[in-house]
């Protein structure tokens, strides 16, 4: 099963990548879907033999929460049409393809001199994470609108949980649903405070161009 | 004399398969949009009503003009001989070939532009200026690719590139292979003009790249354009089968039918994605060709690092 | 009991949504809060035994935080009696909100188990940040979305250094403190330096160390006077419990270098920012969110310091927590008397409001170190330490930092007191449950500045002691 944990690792990444280089926000939320669905089917091909009730609850979980409630959650966010696309990110698309595509290489090579103790399913998940996290921490701090930072926040977090799957003996299921509700509450939170910015913004616009019209009328 | 004869054979079936793979396409869209379709044949239909008609010239063109179609066939169909089809082994394989590859689709471009130049339009000359851009952004992909292919198989000549070496691969360097597999696909629907990147049907000239450049061509001219670009498409798909479906038997029959029916399969793909996604905005195509090439070399960066 | 301690008021904020009057919720909030500093008030004479198989254990260290959430809150709730007097808005988002935010910053004082303090100390970032955005205008909500951002990426990183200590401890297979403790001399020093820089990265954003100290003066200066208190006093000094925490397994380990000279230098650059900025800031709470950087910055500074820095640091915790409680307070109390908090509308408080005036001058003396008060004593602690350990720069450059900060508050809150508003204000009567949350808060302070009881000083001394800092470190 390593091949298809390498390919999982891989394709996470690679999805990272594709938010990167996207501008439509509606777009960029179901890549970000399908990047947690595959993060969720992980635990099944590492412990493919021998998985426990624990880890299939745990997988099916943040599946639902991760692929479902929250991409449902930003969807009603961006219901308003003027959040659907992302407008003059600081760093342009172009130049943040190329710029994560170093962020890889970079990460990569400075993975090479971190070694996972004992004897991890594959290789690729420390340097696929990191990859991850850089990405997200990327997208959040060189794209404009709320919704794509929570975006980026929420890749962020789907990068350490690739790294957190390799080392699922350590922390108790409690805790682990504590941190998935956690972030779960967050985006809800994030949600409804984008909501009320967007709010907050149509209103003052729309007091501005009254006010222009009293002006001139 | 046996040489000459492959490479007969290899042409003769480059050029029966090619049109074939442009009728399914256009079957698989419009099977999408809810209608018929014409038949799988209707590219040969196509060819053949061009091939009956003359072209007609503008007085402003030149040589460059009239031969730019010619060089263009020609050079796909000696690209076609480095490419194994298959149950064909490539008729010419030597090292270095890849450049040979590259440097003969280049060469076929720079026919393709000049000829566009040429007529004098203003219209071909915008086209000719996107076709240039954007397939410099897609041979930084390309080329990234054929890197790390031949770093995994020790070799630059694309029969072995994509030959024996790859199930090995698979097993031993899968992600990278599924990377350039990825890259390679963005490359294909780029390079062949096809939806997210280029539309093959439209004539509205804000959005044609390749299409525009070729307006001026007509009857047999534009035939041999036609030609071309289906023989490109089958042999850009030829070199992606043998990556995707790493299965040699040794049986030639069964080579050939895994080989035809991965082809029919890829086709299909490319009808898929023709039909659901919409065509990307001008500005927006660098980013997809760039995100082909951060593939690429995100493929080449797992291959170093897993040495 | 710790159970009960985190649960009382999570329950009562899942009451607060029930269709009750807004008196009832302010007299609720009081409740609980009197009650939670009694039941804390009892964990002075006896520890309580530890919960959940060792996942909830309150130590001395924990204690002294809890003592300070417990105080912090208890002020507040008095403080808001008068506060909602003179407020048309609804409050009962703001109660519940409050009321969660003591659940989860009692359950990080408890919490033994890394996992779980990180997940009690993002919970408290999520309670916090409907509390900033109460007025709900542009500018609170920027400061909302800036904070929640900030803190969150913060606090996901600090989750990454969670694992990477987790990687460390292969070996010991959880992340409960005491098989930490235990296990230290086996913990993977590679693996555990990355995740010492990931938590100081994450947990100091929360803090509010430079250069990750943006949201601070945004926030403070948005929200109302009583979330800054709780956000400056309590909320910060949770994720600082858990790089104390961190410091524990270091100086096990064999880390307490490399773990302090990170500390060093976040400290100094925490003390050098705001002393910058500070000369040019206009608003009264946000120059009072630069004293807040300053603090934090004094806090790692003592952490990094040895053993009696370590002393210093534990006690201006608690001294940082009253000065902010003053200096927010009145900061709060002012901005609702004026509608602003800008320096230049406000203008001759000491004349209009004269017990106003006079805490004004309280908390520029608290908030800056200045003799009577008990934050003079606990960053001298911190400077003598710099000199015992040789850091003659740092010694210098840290006061000067003070001095800088000294002049730049003053200027402002002096500004504040005198002069003449533009227009004449009408006053008002000063409410009495206002001034007598602040009058305490001013005297506790005072008198632990001029004499430290001895049940608190032993308490210092076993928090100390259980971290086991190692003298002279660098």
């Amino acid at each position: 099963m390593t091949s298809w944990v390498d390919a999982s690792c891989i394709i996470i990444v690679f999805l990272s990548l594709i938010v990167l280089s996207n501008y439509r926000v509606a777009a960029m939320i179901r890549v970000f879907s399908v990047q947690s669905f595959v993060l969720g089917l992980l635990p099944f091909f590492l412990h493919a033999s021998s998985i426990s009730n624990q880890d299939v609850f745990i997988a099916f979980v943040t599946m639902v929460l991760k692929a479902v409630l929250v991409p449902s959650i930003l969807f009603w966010a961006i219901r308003h049409v003027s959040m659907r696309s992302e407008v003059k990110p600081i760093i342009g698309f172009s130049s943040s393809i190329i710029f994560g595509a170093m962020l890889i290489a970079g990460v990569f090579w400075v993975s090479l001199s971190l070694k996972l103790p004992g004897k991890p399913v594959s290789d690729l998940i420390l340097p696929c994470s990191l990859s991850t996290v850089l990405l997200g921490f990327m997208i959040m701090v060189t794209r404009t609108r709320a919704v794509t930072q929570v975006l980026g926040y929420l890749i962020m977090e789907n990068g350490i949980f690739l790294f957190a799957v390799s080392l699922s003996d350590v922390m108790p299921v409690l805790i682990e649903m504590g941190i998935l509700l956690d972030i779960f509450v967050a985006v809800f939170i994030m949600a409804i405070v984008v909501n009320h910015i967007n709010e907050e913004f149509e209103k003052n616009t729309a007091s501005v161009s009254q006010s222009k019209m009293g002006e001139t009328f | 004399m046996s040489i000459v004869f492959l490479i007969l054979f290899h042409w003769l079936v480059v050029l029966l398969l090619a049109p074939f793979f442009i009728g399914v396409i256009s079957k698989i869209k419009a099977f999408f949009a809810g209608k018929r379709g014409p038949s799988f044949f209707q590219p040969f239909f196509d060819l053949r009503r061009l091939f009956q008609k003359n072209s007609v010239y503008s007085r402003t063109t030149t040589w460059i003009f009239r031969s730019a179609p010619i060089v263009n066939l020609a050079a796909v169909l000696v690209l076609s001989l480095v490419v194994p089809l298959g149950f064909l082994k490539a008729p010419i394989q030597f090292s270095g070939d890849i450049f040979l590859a590259a440097y003969i689709l280049g060469l076929a471009r720079f026919f393709i532009i000049c000829a566009a130049l040429d007529t004098g339009s203003s219209f071909e000359g915008m086209g000719a200026s996107r076709e240039a851009f954007f397939s410099c952004l897609c041979e930084l992909a390309l080329f990234m690719n054929f890197i790390t292919l031949s770093l995994l198989t020790h070799s630059i000549s694309l029969s072995s590139m994509i030959g024996a070496g790859i199930p090995v691969s698979w097993k031993l360097m899968g992600p990278v292979l599924l990377l350039v597999a990825g890259s390679l696909f963005i490359v294909i629907l780029a390079e062949n003009c096809r939806i997210p990147v280029d539309d093959p049907d439209t004539h509205l000239e804000l959005t044609m790249i390749h299409e525009v450049m070729i307006l001026d061509h007509s009857g047999v001219d534009f035939g041999y354009m036609l030609y071309a670009a289906a023989i490109k498409l089958f042999v850009f798909v030829g070199i992606l089968i043998p990556i995707i479906f790493p299965i040699q038997s040794g049986n030639p029959v069964a080579d050939m039918l895994i080989f035809l029916g991965g082809t029919l399969g890829l086709s299909v793909t490319v009808g898929i994605v023709e039909s659901t996604m919409a065509r990307l905005r001008l500005n927006r195509v660098k980013n997809l060709l760039l995100l082909a090439f951060a593939l690429a070399f995100f493929g080449f960066v797992v291959k170093m690092w897993r040495m | 009991m710790l159970t009960l301690l985190i649960l009382m008021p999570f329950l009562c904020a899942l009451g607060v949504f029930l269709p009750v009057s807004k008196d009832f919720r302010l007299k609720l909030f009081l409740v609980v809060s009197l009650c939670h500093g009694l039941i804390v008030a009892s964990f002075w004479k006896q520890l309580p035994p530890g919960e959940y198989h060792g996942f909830l254990v309150l130590d001395s260290l924990g204690l002294i935080v809890l003592s300070i959430i417990s105080f912090l809150f208890s002020s507040v709730s008095v403080f808001m009696i008068g506060y909602f007097k003179n407020e048309p808005r609804s409050n009962r988002v703001f109660t519940a909100c409050l009321l969660f935010l003591l659940s989860t910053m009692s359950l990080v004082a408890v919490s033994y188990h890394f996992g779980l303090l990180w997940v009690a100390i993002e919970a408290t970032t999520l309670f916090s940040a409907p509390l900033i955005s109460y007025h709900r205008n542009q500018q609170s909500l920027e400061a909302t979305w800036r904070y929640l951002l900030v803190c969150s990426v913060g606090i996901a990183l600090a989750l990454l250094g969670t694992f990477f200590l987790a990687i460390a401890a292969h070996n010991v297979h959880t992340l409960l403190l005491p098989a930490l403790l235990k296990g230290a001399s086996s913990l993977s020093t590679n693996w555990m330096k990355l995740s010492i820089i990931f938590f100081i990265v994450g947990y100091g954003c929360k803090m509010g160390l430079a250069p990750t100290h943006s949201w601070k003066p945004e926030a403070y200066g948005q929200a109302t006077g009583m979330v800054a208190v709780l956000m400056a006093g309590a909320l910060t000094q949770c994720p600082f419990l858990a790089l104390i925490r961190i410091s524990q397994i270091c100086n096990r380990a064999g880390l307490t270098e490399f773990y302090s000279s990170i500390l060093i230098v976040s400290g100094l650059l925490s003390l050098i920012v705001p002393a910058m900025f500070i000369l040019g800031e206009r608003n009264i709470k946000r120059a009072f969110a630069y004293s807040s950087i300053e603090h934090m910055g004094i806090l790692v500074l003592g952490l990094g310091l040895g053993t009696v820095g370590l002393f210093g640091a534990l006690f201006h915790m608690i001294n940082n927590a009253l000065a902010k409680v003053i200096m927010f307070l009145t900061a709060g109390s002012v901005a609702q008397k004026y509608g602003s908090s800008g320096a230049d509308e406000v203008k001759g408080v000491i004349h209009i409001y004269p017990m106003t005036g006079v805490f004004l001058i309280a908390a520029l003396l608290a908030g800056t170190g200045v003799f009577p008060f008990a934050t003079f004593h606990s960053e001298l602690l911190i400077l003598n330490a710099a000199i015992i350990s040789k850091h003659y720069f740092l010694a210098a450059i840290g006061v000067i930092c003070l001095a800088f900060m000294f002049i730049g508050i003053g200027r402002i809150v002096l500004g504040v007191i005198h002069g003449h508003p533009k227009e004449p204000v009408l006053a008002k009567k000063e409410n009495i449950y206002m001034n007598a949350a602040i009058v305490v808060t001013v005297m506790l302070l005072i008198s632990i500045g001029l004499w430290m009881p001895l049940p608190l000083e032993k308490l210092i001394h076993n928090a100390v002691t259980l971290i086991g800092a190692v003298y002279g470190t660098v």
